[in-house]
């Protein structure tokens, strides 16, 4: 399991966020991204020390600055569903589509290329070399 | 990518994070950046006058920035440490 797609699955979840610089973040996971930037919502900011706090409605924490992220117990059993599904339209993807589109036409060009224009083009001169010996 | 971390994955690890604190708990993901997930994990905190304490934590992400060390738990090895007893100067964090 990929810790992005857990924490993608922790979205409307509560969350516990501690960054680099030993300040935490209590509040609702509403969206994350790739590079773990994350949005949360109805958010207690509490200092390094546990001494101030600061409440928020809403902050958006830059992925580079955290630490760790403390998620509830139960999320962990719902990205499994998910993982499943995701797994298998990647796997789709790959075997299919993607290969498929991309070796074929860069083997029909390079085929086409050499038999067709024997006398012409940047490629022949070993093929002409050949000939003579 | 094969990552040593493969094989690790559902048993019980150590992480060392750079600010010098260990967490236990079960393996369940990483990713190519060593972000982690740690399920059912404990920080254990270790000081000089009593024994370690046991800190239950639950479900963690941690961020792979931040991760100095992973280690593999041998259960049944640790199930006989008497934490109670194990007295130790916390570890530094990681000067850069």
């Amino acid at each position: 399991m990929l810790p992005l797609s857990l924490l993608r699955t922790a979205q409307n979840h509560p969350m516990l966020v501690e960054l680099k610089n030993g300040e935490t973040y209590n509040g609702h996971l509403v969206s994350c991204d790739n590079w773990m930037n994350i949005n949360l919502r109805e958010v207690i900011c509490t200092s390094r020390d546990g001494d101030k706090f600061w409440r928020m409605p809403e902050c958006y924490i830059r992925g580079s600055t955290i630490k760790y992220l403390r998620i509830p117990d139960e999320v962990i059993d719902m990205v499994k569903e998910e993982a499943v599904v995701k797994n298998r339209g990647r796997d789709m993807k790959g075997g299919r589509g993607g290969q498929n589109q991309r070796n074929r036409p860069a083997a029909r060009g390079n085929f086409g290329g050499r038999t067709g224009k024997p006398g012409q083009g940047g490629r022949n001169p070993p093929f002409q070399k050949q000939k003579p010996k | 990518m094969a990552s040593g971390l493969d094989s690790f994955v559902n048993h019980t690890v150590s992480i060392i994070t750079s600010d010098g604190r260990n967490f236990i708990g079960t393996l369940k993901g990483f990713d190519q950046t060593i972000n982690v997930i740690i399920d059912e994990s404990h920080e254990r905190v270790y000081s000089t006058t009593s024994g370690v304490e046991q800190v239950m934590l639950g479900l963690h992400i941690i961020r792979g920035d931040n991760v100095a060390i992973v280690g593999l738990i041998d259960d049944e090895l640790d199930n006989r440490l008497n934490l109670a007893n194990i007295k130790a100067e916390p570890l530094n964090s990681v000067v850069h």
